[in-house]
C-alpha cells in the first residue's frame, strides 16, 4: 500500500496547502535529480535499523496498537490475572518502620547505638555517614493488628487499616541504589541510569491498547509536590517506539497540554489538515524509512481522538457524592492525591492498561514523625477509598494495585533523637512495598526483617524480582519480552530477576 | 568387573564416530559394484579395492574401539555380545571381499553366482545388522521405532482418574518424568552407570555407585544430588547436551521421595501433599483439585477466520487472545455502546459473537442494556470464565440460564437487580468463586442463610 504513494499526487483545494504541494514538487526534483543516489543509500542505511528492532514489520506495530486478535510478539505467553495495573508511587521512600514493619523490641533500644553487626560495613549515605553516633530511633507511632489477616499496620494510616485483608505486604523488598532518583529510575525502570523503558511503556508495547482513544499508559503526579523533582525519563519509552511512553495527565484546565483547540480556530478543518499531514508523513517515512515517523503519526491520532476522549474521562462531575466522600474531601480538589486516585478508577474503566501515580514527599530526613504523619493524611483515605471503591465494581479481580516508594528508610536517627523527633536517612536493604488485586494473595504478608528492620532476614524480594513478577501477572515472561537496541537484546530485568510465585494466587 | 584404565575408556568412546566409517567406505564399494554392472567404467571399477581395503582397516579398528567401549561395563551384556560377534563378522567379510576382489582368493565361477557381488550383498547385510544393535545400544532398543506411524504398541494404560487426589504419584507424576528426562540412557538395555530408571525393580536395586534414591531423604539421593548440581560439573544429571529437568520435575521427584516416601502405589491423597504440588501435579494432569476452584485447564478450541474477527470488531466489539495462539479471547462490549439500542439490536450484535461461542474466555459487557433475553445468548459461552454484566437489566430469571456455564470463575453483577433468589443459581455453578454484588438487592443477612451450603461463593456486596 505504502508504495502508491509515489504516484497518488498531493492534492487540496485548500490554497496554503497547494503552495507546500509546489514546494514539495521543487524538493522532489532536486532530491530525486542531486542527492537521488545518496538518498537511496541513506535510505538503505536506515531501513537496515529496522531490521534490529524485533518487531520490524509495521503491520505488526499497527496490529498491536489496533488490539486485534494476533499479537505479533507472541504475547501474552500465558494466560493473565491482571488486566490493568495502578502503581501509587509514594516518592521519597516512605518510612517502613513507622507504617508497616511493626518492631516493637526498638522500644528498649531507645538511644542506643545501632551494633556495627547489624550494619555490616555498609557504606552509609554522605547526609549521615559522617555522624558520630547512629542512635536507635524507634517508631513514635502506635501499632495495631487489623482485620482477619491481623497485619500490623501504624496510627499514621487509619483508613488503610480498615482494608488490610485485600492487601499483600512484600516486607522483604531491596533495592541497589541509595539515591533517589537512581532508585526511583531503578524501581521505574528496571536500571540506575535514565534511556531505559518504563514498566508501563514496557507493557504498552508488549500487550496494546485496550481503548483506542486513550493512551495505553498515563501518569498523574499530585500537584504541589516537594521534594526530589521527578521527571518524565520515569515514564520515558527509552529505547521503545514513542508511542509507548506515559502520557502525563495535569490538573486544571487542560489535563493535557496542547490538546485543546488554540483561541479563534473552531477545529472544524482539523480532520482535513491531520489527513494530508499524514499523507506528507507518508511520503517521507518512504523516502527515509525512519520508524520515528511513524509514532509521530500515530501520536498526532492519538492526540486527535483525546481532545474528545480526555475531557470526557477527566470530568469527575457525574460521580455521586458518596464517592467523593469515600475519597475524602481532597478529591474534590483537582490534582491532589485523592482526586487522582479518583480519576485513576475511572481511566482504568475505560480501559487504560497502566495507570502511574506519584506522590512527593516522602524523604523524611528530619522530621520523620511529622512529616509520615503528614504525607499520610494526605494520601491514606485517598489510597483506601481506590482499593474499596475497585473491589465493589468488582475491578480488584483484574486489577493490580501496587503502593510503594524507591526504598525504605534507616532505623538509627539521621540528626538528634529526642522522644519526640528522630530523622530518618534512606535504606536500600529492607522496605516494605504492598500489592492488591489481580493474581496477588489478599491478607498475605511476605519477607521479615530483623528486630532493627535493616537487613531481611526471610524471603528476601529484590526489584528486579518484584518487576518479574509484575509482569507475570499480566500474561508475560520476563525473559521473553525483549527489544533489540543498539546490538542486543534487552528486558525489564535485563539479565536478572525471579518470579516470586509465593506471592501469587 | 574390574574397571579398564581411564585411556582405554577414553579411547573407547570413539567407537561411535569411528564406526561411520567401515559403514561409508563398504557400501561405497557395494554401490561402484553395483554401477559397474550397469556400465563399465574402468576408472571406477579401481576404486572398488582400495574401499574395500579402507572399510576393512576401519571396521578392525572400531572392532577394537568398540570393544574397548565395552569394558565401561555401561552396556548390557547380552546386547553387547550380538553387537559385538556381528561386527567381527562385518570385518572378516569385509577382507574376504578384498580379497576376492584383487584375486587372491578365486573362487570357480558359476554361471549364475557372481563372487564379488554376493560378498558385497552379504556385507551390507551384516553392516545393516550390526549398525542396529549399536543403534539399540546407545539409543535403546525402542528409539527407532518410536514413531512409527502404525502398528504401534500402546504402553500400559494409565486407569484414568477424575481429580489430582486419586492420581498415584508414581505412575502419574514420576515415571512421566524419568520417562521423558531419564530412561534414555538408564534402561534396561542401556544401563548407564548400571542404573535402569525403567521400573520399580530395577530403581531399588540402583547402579553402581549404590542406591539411587534413599526414601525418605531426598538431600542424601544420588539421584537428587545430580540433578540439582552446577550443570558444568562432569556428575550433573542429564548429562550436556540433554535437556536438563525443570524446577517442577525436581519438585516432583523430591516430594515423592520424601512425602511418599518413594513408594510406588500411594495416591497423592494418602501423602501429605504441599499447595505448590497440588498445583503442579494439576497442570501436569490437566485435572482440577478438589475443593479448589478456578483452576480449569485451558480448553482446546478451534482456530478463528481473520474475517471472522474483522467482522466482530466492526460491530464494535474489542478483542484480544488472552494466550498466543490459543484462540481464547478476551472480548469486550465498551460502555454504553448499545445502551440505547432496542432488545432486538443488541440481540442481533451479541449474534455475531456466535462464531466464536467457544473461544471467549472473558466477556465484559457492562452497563449496555442487557436484559435476561440476552443471557441466554451469552450462556452459550460454554468456556467463560469472566462474565462482566455489571449496571444492565437483569434480574434473577436472566441468571438462571447461566447456572451452566460451568467454569465460570467470576461473575461481576453489581448495578443490577439480582436479589437473594440467585444464591441458588449460585450454588449451582461449580467453578463459581467470585460474584461482585454490590448495589443489588441482595443484602448482607441473605447471604447468612447460605453460609455452610455446598459450594458458595464469595459474593461481594461493597463495602
Amino acid at each position: 500500500m505504502c508504495n502508491d504513494h509515489h504516484h497518488k499526487k498531493l492534492t487540496s483545494n485548500n490554497r496554503d496547502l497547494q503552495n507546500i504541494e509546489k514546494q514539495l514538487d521543487r524538493r522532489h526534483f532536486l532530491k530525486k535529480t542531486s542527492l537521488g543516489l545518496g538518498a537511496i543509500a541513506l535510505s538503505s542505511l536506515l531501513g537496515s535499523e529496522k531490521l534490529l528492532a524485533n518487531i520490524g514489520q509495521e503491520s505488526a506495530q499497527k496490529e498491536i496498537l489496533k488490539n486485534y486478535n494476533k499479537n505479533r510478539l507472541g504475547l501474552p505467553h500465558h494466560l493473565p490475572k491482571a488486566k490493568r495495573i495502578i502503581y501509587l508511587f509514594q516518592s521519597g521512600g516512605p518510612s517502613q518502620l513507622d507504617l508497616f514493619d511493626y518492631k516493637p523490641k526498638l522500644t528498649d533500644m531507645f538511644g542506643k547505638e545501632l551494633p556495627e553487626s547489624i550494619i555490616g560495613g555498609q557504606r552509609l549515605t554522605g547526609m549521615s555517614g559522617s555522624q558520630s553516633t547512629l542512635p536507635v530511633a524507634p517508631s513514635s507511632f502506635t501499632f495495631k493488628q487489623y482485620g482477619e489477616s491481623r497485619a500490623w499496620v501504624s496510627d499514621a494510616m487509619p483508613y488503610l487499616s480498615e482494608v488490610v485483608d485485600d492487601l499483600c505486604f512484600v516486607k522483604g523488598m531491596q533495592t541497589d541504589q541509595i539515591n533517589h532518583t537512581p532508585a526511583i529510575t531503578f524501581m521505574q525502570t528496571g536500571n540506575q541510569l535514565p534511556g531505559r523503558p518504563s514498566i508501563g511503556s514496557w507493557l504498552s508495547y508488549g500487550l496494546g491498547s485496550d481503548n483506542e482513544n486513550l493512551p495505553t499508559f498515563i501518569t498523574l503526579v499530585s500537584k504541589n509536590g516537594k521534594g526530589q523533582p521527578l521527571k518524565a525519563s520515569l515514564w520515558g519509552n527509552g529505547f521503545l517506539p514513542t508511542e509507548h511512553q506515559g502520557v502525563q495527565f495535569r490538573s486544571g484546565k487542560d489535563p493535557v497540554l496542547y490538546l485543546s483547540d488554540p483561541e479563534n480556530y473552531d477545529g472544524q478543518d482539523r480532520r482535513h489538515m491531520l489527513d494530508y499531514l499524514s499523507h506528507l508523513n507518508d511520503l517521507q517515512k518512504d523516502a527515509y524509512g525512519d520508524p520515528e515517523i511513524q509514532a509521530r503519526m500515530r501520536q498526532y491520532e492519538m492526540a486527535f481522538k483525546m481532545q474528545t476522549s480526555v475531557p470526557e474521562v477527566t470530568d469527575l462531575s457525574d460521580e455521586p457524592e458518596h464517592i467523593f466522600e469515600m475519597y475524602g474531601k481532597d478529591s474534590k480538589d483537582p490534582g491532589t492525591y485523592a482526586a487522582n486516585c479518583l480519576m485513576a478508577r475511572k481511566l482504568l474503566e475505560k480501559g487504560v492498561k497502566f495507570v502511574q501515580l506519584y506522590h512527593q514527599g516522602w524523604d523524611q530526613h528530619n522530621y520523620c514523625p511529622g512529616g509520615v504523619k503528614n504525607q499520610s493524611q494526605k494520601t491514606d483515605q485517598g489510597t483506601a477509598a481506590l482499593i474499596k471503591d475497585l473491589k465493589q465494581r468488582g475491578m480488584l479481580d483484574d486489577t493490580l494495585v501496587i503502593w510503594g516508594g524507591e526504598f525504605g528508610r534507616t532505623v538509627y536517627s539521621q540528626g538528634q533523637l529526642t522522644k519526640a523527633n528522630y530523622g530518618r536517612d534512606h535504606h536500600p536493604k529492607a522496605f516494605t512495598m504492598w500489592m492488591a488485586g489481580a493474581g496477588v494473595k489478599p491478607g498475605f504478608s511476605y519477607g521479615e526483617t530483623d528486630d532493627f528492620s535493616y537487613n531481611v532476614v526471610k524471603d528476601p524480594v529484590h526489584v528486579h524480582d518484584f518487576h518479574a513478577t509484575l509482569l507475570h501477572l499480566t500474561g508475560i515472561d520476563h525473559e521473553r519480552l525483549t527489544f533489540k537496541h543498539q546490538g542486543r537484546r534487552y528486558r525489564l530485568t535485563d539479565v536478572h530477576g525471579n518470579v516470586v510465585k509465593d506471592l501469587l494466587t | 568387573m574390574n574397571q579398564a584404565p581411564d585411556f582405554v575408556l577414553f579411547l573407547g568412546r570413539f567407537h561411535p564416530l569411528v564406526v561411520h566409517l567401515p559403514i561409508g567406505f563398504l557400501f561405497f564399494a557395494f554401490l561402484l559394484e553395483l554401477f559397474s554392472k550397469w556400465k563399465k567404467n574402468n576408472a571406477l571399477l579401481a576404486g572398488i579395492p582400495l574401499a574395500l581395503l579402507m572399510g576393512t582397516i576401519t571396521a578392525a579398528i572400531s572392532c577394537i574401539l568398540g570393544y574397548m567401549l565395552s569394558l565401561s561395563g555401561d552396556y548390557e551384556e547380552s546386547a553387547v555380545d550380538s553387537h559385538f560377534w556381528f561386527g567381527i563378522a562385518t570385518t572378516i567379510v569385509a577382507s574376504i571381499a578384498w580379497l576376492i576382489r584383487i584375486d587372491k582368493i578365486k573362487l570357480p565361477k558359476a554361471k549364475s553366482f557372481r563372487a564379488n557381488i554376493a560378498t558385497l550383498t552379504l556385507l551390507v547385510i551384516l553392516l545393516s545388522v550390526t549398525g542396529h544393535y549399536g543403534g539399540n545400544l546407545t539409543h535403546g532398543s525402542d528409539y527407532l521405532i518410536k514413531y512409527l506411524p502404525f502398528g504401534k504398541s500402546e504402553k500400559k494404560e494409565l486407569v484414568p482418574v477424575s481429580k489430582v487426589e486419586d492420581a498415584v504419584v508414581y505412575d502419574y507424576l514420576v515415571e512421566p518424568i524419568l520417562e521423558n528426562k531419564c530412561t534414555s540412557c538408564h534402561n534396561s538395555s542401556k544401563k548407564k552407570g548400571g542404573l535402569s530408571l525403567t521400573d520399580s525393580i530395577s530403581i531399588v536395586k540402583g547402579g553402581k555407585n549404590g542406591d539411587a534414591l534413599i526414601p525418605g531423604n531426598s538431600v542424601k539421593s544420588e539421584m537428587i544430588k545430580r540433578v540439582l548440581l552446577d550443570p558444568h560439573n562432569e556428575d550433573f544429571m542429564p548429562p550436556e547436551g540433554k535437556t536438563p529437568l525443570t524446577e517442577e520435575e525436581i519438585a516432583i521427584l523430591i516430594y515423592w521421595i520424601d512425602n511418599a516416601n518413594a513408594d510406588y502405589s500411594s495416591k497423592i491423597s494418602s501423602v501429605e501433599t504441599p499447595e505448590n504440588i497440588s498445583h503442579l501435579a494439576s497442570n501436569f494432569l490437566g485435572l482440577p483439585i478438589e475443593g479448589q476452584k478456578g483452576t480449569v485447564q485451558l480448553p482446546e478450541v478451534g482456530a478463528i477466520k481473520e474475517e471472522v474477527i474483522n467482522f466482530i470488531l466492526s460491530e464494535g466489539f474489542t478483542i484480544r487472545e488472552l494466550v498466543f495462539e490459543s484462540n481464547l479471547f478476551e472480548v469486550v462490549l465498551p460502555s454504553k455502546t448499545l445502551k440505547n439500542n432496542t432488545p432486538e439490536e443488541i440481540n442481533k450484535k451479541l449474534a455475531a459473537l456466535a462464531k466464536i461461542k467457544d473461544n471467549i474466555l472473558w466477556f465484559y459487557a457492562e452497563d449496555n442494556g442487557i436484559t435476561d433475553t440476552h443471557l441466554n445468548t451469552i450462556s452459550e459461552f460454554k468456556n467463560l470464565q469472566k462474565l462482566n454484566l455489571n449496571n444492565n437489566d437483569i434480574t434473577d430469571q436472566g441468571i438462571t440460564s447461566l447456572e451452566k456455564l460451568t467454569s465460570l470463575n467470576s461473575l461481576n453483577i453489581y448495578g443490577t437487580k439480582v436479589s437473594k433468589n440467585s444464591l441458588n443459581s449460585f450454588l449451582k455453578m461449580q467453578n463459581l468463586e467470585k460474584v461482585y454484588a454490590w448495589k443489588t438487592a441482595i443484602k448482607t443477612e441473605d447471604l447468612a442463610m447460605y453460609m455452610g451450603k455446598e459450594n458458595v461463593p464469595h459474593v461481594s456486596l461493597g463495602n
